[in-house]
């Protein structure tokens, strides 16, 4: 493998020497206010806590659905043959 | 994490932002770039940055955020430009925010490495950091990590005596 030491020591000299001449440069930034990001961040936060403290509300919804459903099929298997003869029962008297 | 409060984020923020944002800028060449990658760690590390006073620690954890939002923009650009485009030495170099000759030419130079070496070159010479700490911010393995450095080093010694730049040689 290629060693970290391959330059010599006046190479690497001259790389760091320039690499300060790089971080030296004038950087064309104004500072902004920091507050914003620091406000939202805590909004995110508090966002995420919101999020957190509704999931099991929202899955707790869904349960309550799907059982609604099933409950409304279970009562509608256990009333057709009813509903049947109740219907039915009229036309088999005129029948006879 | 340990909590930092309105007050003591904006010291932190204040310490380290300008050194950030220039590590930013001398890798993209770019402002508006430098500013949004600056303000998104600032704002991961307040929302999960790690549980500890340490400002050095805390200062790492910026330098890794903003990396790994570099390594992803230059994963987009691959994505997005066409080959041609992708050269080094093609990107803004800062310079013409500069005034002093010499500095304009110390930033063509550093802007006509990839933007991957210019980070790699930053992040040892100027931040300090280990091999270990810069694989971790450039997404790199930690054996590569070496041979991906001398070769920055050497591609950036190569431009100094082309343009006679280095001062001992």
């Amino acid at each position: 493998m290629t060693s970290w030491f391959e330059l010599s020591d006046e190479e690497d000299r001259s790389l760091a020497a320039f690499m300060s001449e790089v971080a030296a440069l004038a950087a064309p930034l104004i500072i902004g206010d920091p507050r914003p990001i620091w406000w939202k961040a805590q909004l995110i936060r508090r966002w995420d806590a919101e999020r957190r403290a509704q999931a099991p509300l929202d899955v707790m919804e869904r349960v309550e659905i799907v059982a609604g459903l099933a409950a409304a099929a279970a009562l509608l298997i256990w009333a057709v043959p009813t509903v049947g003869r109740v219907i039915a029962e009229p036309f088999l008297n005129l029948l006879g | 994490m340990a909590q930092l409060d309105d007050a003591a984020f904006s010291a932190f923020y204040e310490s380290h932002v300008r050194a950030l944002w220039a590590y930013v800028y001398r890798v993209t060449g770019n402002g508006a770039d430098a500013d949004d990658v600056a303000q998104e760690a600032f704002l991961r590390l307040l929302r999960a940055g790690p549980d500890t006073d340490d400002p050095e620690q805390r200062r790492r954890f910026l330098y890794r955020v903003a990396s790994n939002l570099l390594v992803d923009r230059w994963r987009k650009r691959k994505r997005d430009e066409p080959i041609e485009d992708r050269r080094a030495g093609t990107e803004p170099s800062g310079a013409n925010n500069l005034s002093d000759p010499r500095d304009q030419d110390v930033a063509r130079t550093f802007a006509r490495l990839t933007a991957r070496d210019r980070a790699l070159l930053w992040l040892a010479y100027v931040e300090g950091e280990t091999h270990e700490e810069i694989a971790a911010s450039l997404g790199v393995g930690k054996r590569s990590i070496k041979v991906l450095l001398f070769r920055a080093r050497r591609r950036l010694r190569e431009l100094l005596h082309a343009r006679g730049l280095s001062r001992t040689s």
